[in-house]
């Protein structure tokens, strides 16, 4: 979840488009009236803030409204402290696997 | 009014030298974190970390080899979080034959104004200390008890 919220929010188009349907809850034609880019790669930004849970589509009468997912943003609220976190586990990973791999005589 | 800064810790079973090395060799910093790095650990060199494809862009503000480390962090194309902006600060202590490892995320952004459309950011700033093996202590702004003697001064 983290990652994928990450990537998701590295974009700042996908960030525009996620203050938009924070607004309100908007079809994808409304999303792409706001940009100048093909409403093509505004759905593919859309599967990239859905895969992350930062959006949500719900059917509302013919048309597919986007809105924002609350539970995605309460979890972006931790994003750092859990990036962090995780990210020392890793290195502590690699140091000591490297650490194992290389034996005390090679530094490199 | 700035964010709470984020705090996380652990213990790594090598010396400071070595830990050191992880956040300054672009081929052992992608070892944990990022895909790319460009890494120039000298004062005011670059600082650039690619992770899953969010472009991370800062500067070695400070080093003090193999004790601490400044950096500053932000994202390339970020109105909130431009390269730069916030700072995070390494700290490695010699600890039981290994090294503590401290770091602090700090100068986040507070939320945007209530009721701005941008106000998620708020959401992302506001962070909790939730990290795990370390306890941040009551006052995330002090220097904060550590297993080992902590090198902290205030600039």
């Amino acid at each position: 979840m983290s990652e994928a919220a990450f990537h998701a929010l590295a974009d700042p188009r996908r960030r525009a488009i996620l203050r938009l349907v924070r607004d309100r809850p908007r079809s994808v034609n409304e999303i792409a009236e706001q940009f100048d880019i093909t409403q093509q790669a505004i759905s593919l930004h859309l599967k990239v803030l859905r895969d992350a849970g930062l959006v949500a589509v719900r059917p509302r009468g013919q048309r597919r409204l986007y809105e924002v997912r609350p539970e995605g943003l309460a979890s972006l609220r931790d994003f750092l402290a859990e990036f962090w976190p995780d990210h020392l586990q890793r290195l502590k990973h690699a140091v000591e696997s490297a650490d194992q791999a290389a034996g005390p005589d090679d530094a490199s | 009014m700035p964010a709470e800064p984020v705090t996380a810790c652990v213990h790594i079973d090598a010396p400071p030298e070595r830990v050191y090395e992880y956040f300054t060799r672009p081929e052992a910093i992608v070892s944990w974190m990022g895909e790319y790095a460009l890494l120039e650990p000298e004062p005011g060199g670059r600082f650039v970390l690619d992770i899953q494809g969010a472009p991370v862009r800062g500067r070695f503000l400070e080093l003090d080899p193999p004790y601490r480390l400044l950096i500053s962090w932000g994202y390339a194309g970020s109105d909130h979080l431009p390269p730069g902006a916030s700072v995070v600060e390494i700290r490695l202590t010699a600890d039981r034959g290994g090294t503590y490892v401290e770091l602090h995320h700090r100068d986040l952004p507070a939320g945007e104004r209530p009721g701005h459309a941008t106000g998620w950011i708020h959401y992302l700033a506001r962070l909790s200390f939730a990290g795990a093996g370390c306890d941040p202590g009551p006052d995330p702004g002090m220097p904060q008890a550590s297993p080992a003697e902590d090198r902290l001064s205030s600039p």
